[in-house]
């Protein structure tokens, strides 16, 4: 069985979901009522690749909301509690979602694999990164010829370039994609500097700069807290691949040559009889999610329970080959700006 | 330009463009380990006298229950009674714990503390109602028991961090005799449980209430506290056979 970790995007949402899903007493609750909400296992799903093989699943709500990013201790037991129950209902395989992941490494909850009686073994679970790097390349790789671009001849900025996700589409785009140039974006000097003689090239640039040269960019890191960008200096065609959480790059840089594509996204080939991907708030639920949630399913359709994306800068090219020949065999494919605009239009 | 909002600072990982600019990631590694109050301060004895006293006057409350659900079913009388032994037991083990510390547990206070979940329990033993014993004793009192010797652990002192231990273990190594009840007889007794939860359920909110300020010298916290007494609560009644609508519907009881 494969498990998915998840959360609303906001309080809001999560109370008008808990409404709808019938959890009346969280639903009508303030944020500390929420706070001591224990986590749910709302949905059950099977699902079967084109290949046949049949596998089944579970979602969790760990109720975390966004708005809990500022108490540590809360944010904390929400992750630990919700991988506990994961591991309590014999999961194999649990995907950490959203925000789940980000607070399992910044919180150092390595230290915590003990919660109440549980050991929590780590082998069950992943975060589901080496899945999300492969696709954001790949989404590169297709997208920017559909909107004239030669990658030959292309400059891409990874902004949050030393990050898991960003040092892995870096790897793969150097030396698997041959882009013209890459410009490597991050907050920290040093590891930008390690990461530029890892892959023995790529120029380090500031955000604006590298914006100004880019014809590509990937987002796989979060924004400074304000940020002005001049988008008459964003060059016409350019592709932005969101990759970031939530998905909002597209409110910020609409207009005629800037294409902005959802990063990091899957679509699964026939519908799923699930209702948990509308909380993530996907154009077509029934079919697209992210790909580290996919990433868990792709483990359990391998029979490979192991925590496959775990700790920073573990993804090498041979997993994310791996895990892309996975993805492509049961069924899933990358959102392009096709699919993106047939979305819209239904 | 474009004005762009985003999350306090980069935190050199994916997924995490933020929009909400209110939010602040506390990048706190230091403090996500509990800090141990120190044990030995007047303030800390002063608190744990009553804490203290409520686990004694808990564990003995919960021996003298199990014996007089006993008497409602006579021929699982002596099963009933191996329980209530375990419970002495606990009980002999915290008293321990606060004379290991030289404190002398409130008991008065403790008393007065169950007061009206006893009377409760005492009214349904004398009209015969098994369910609504079971719900007071195996459902909310088991459930608060364990979930406050959860979060007491974290913060215990080492020998009663020990005693607590083993007193949890024991916990789950035995079968929740009253749970298995409810489980086989779920059809029949169903309204009578949620009734009886609608009744009790709040009693165990105010108790919580009561002794936060004395938990929290004791470093516990209590959103923490709610929150294990929740996930305690919500495991038994799922493992009794509710499902998640109905637990969310009987745990309204404690909100409001």
């Amino acid at each position: 069985m494969f498990g998915l970790i998840g959360h609303s995007t906001s309080f809001q949402d999560a109370r008008r979901k808990a409404m709808e899903l019938g959890y009346d007493h969280i639903a009508e609750g303030d944020l500390d009522v929420w706070c001591t909400a224990p986590p749910q296992l709302v949905e059950h799903v099977e699902v079967v690749s084109p290949l046949g093989k049949k596998i089944e699943g579970a979602y969790i709500d760990s109720c975390f909301v966004p708005e809990m990013l500022s108490r540590f201790k809360t944010a904390r037991r929400k992750v630990l509690n919700a991988m506990e129950l994961a591991q309590k209902k014999g999961i194999n395989i649990t995907a950490l979602g959203g925000f789940t992941s980000i607070i399992f490494e910044n919180f150092n909850l390595l230290q915590h694999k003990h919660v109440r009686n549980t050991t929590l073994e780590w082998e069950r679970f992943t975060t589901g990164n080496t899945h999300t790097a492969w696709v954001i390349c790949r989404q590169l790789e297709i997208n920017a010829p559909l909107i004239g671009l030669d990658l030959s001849k292309a400059r891409v900025a990874v902004v949050g370039a030393t990050g898991d996700i960003g040092s892995a589409v870096c790897r793969w785009l150097s030396q698997r994609t041959g882009v013209a140039e890459l410009l490597l974006v991050a907050r920290q000097q040093q590891p930008l500097l390690d990461l530029q003689q890892e892959l023995g090239g790529g120029r380090i640039l500031g955000l604006e700069k590298a914006l100004s040269e880019a014809d590509i960019v990937v987002w796989v890191a979060s924004m400074p807290k304000t940020l002005d960008i001049n988008s008459s200096q964003i060059r016409r065609p350019c592709l932005m691949i969101d990759g970031g959480y939530p998905k909002n790059l597209d409110e910020k840089f609409s207009g005629s040559g800037v294409h902005v594509l959802k990063g990091g996204i899957v679509e699964f080939f026939e519908d799923i009889g699930w209702n948990m991907m509308e909380l993530a708030e996907m154009e077509n639920p029934k079919r697209q999610m992210f790909a580290c949630f996919a990433e868990a399913m792709l483990l359990e359709f391998e029979d490979f329970h192991t925590n496959f994306s775990w700790g920073r800068n573990n993804i090498t090219l041979e997993k994310m080959d791996f895990i892309g020949q996975a993805s492509i065999k049961h069924g899933f494919s990358a959102l392009s700006l096709n699919s993106q605009a047939q979305a819209k239009v239904a | 330009m474009v004005k762009v909002s985003g999350i306090a600072h980069y935190m050199n990982r994916s997924m995490t463009v933020l929009e909400a600019s209110e939010l602040e990631v506390i990048d706190c590694p230091s403090a996500t380990s509990n800090e141990l109050p120190d044990f030995t301060t007047e303030a800390y004895k002063d608190a744990y006298s009553r804490i203290n006293a409520i686990v004694i006057e808990g564990e003995q409350e919960a021996h003298d229950n199990y014996v007089a659900i006993g008497t409602l079913l006579p021929d699982q009388a002596e099963e009933l009674k191996k329980l209530a032994r375990m419970e002495i037991k606990h009980m002999k083990g915290f008293t321990a714990c606060g004379k290991n510390l030289g404190v002398v547990a409130d008991m008065p206070f403790a008393k007065a503390f169950y007061d009206k979940l006893h009377g409760n329990f005492q009214e349904a033993l004398a009209e015969g109602k098994l369910t609504t014993c079971f719900l007071i004793q195996a459902i909310l009192i088991e459930a608060f028991a364990i979930s406050a010797y959860h979060v007491y652990i974290r913060v215990a002192d080492p020998f009663a961090k020990k005693i607590t231990e083993g007193v949890v273990q024991d916990e789950y190594l035995h079968l929740n005799y009253g749970q298995e009840w409810l489980k086989a007889n779920l059809d029949s007794c169903k309204k009578e449980l949620i009734d009886a939860n609608k009744a009790n359920l709040p009693l165990i909110r105010s108790m919580l209430d009561q002794v936060a300020k004395d938990a929290s010298t004791l470093h516990m916290d209590k959103e923490e506290l709610m929150e294990e007494f929740m996930i305690a609560y919500q495991d038994s009644l799922t493992e009794i056979g509710l499902d998640n609508r109905e637990i969310a519907r009987m745990a309204l009881a404690a909100v409001v």
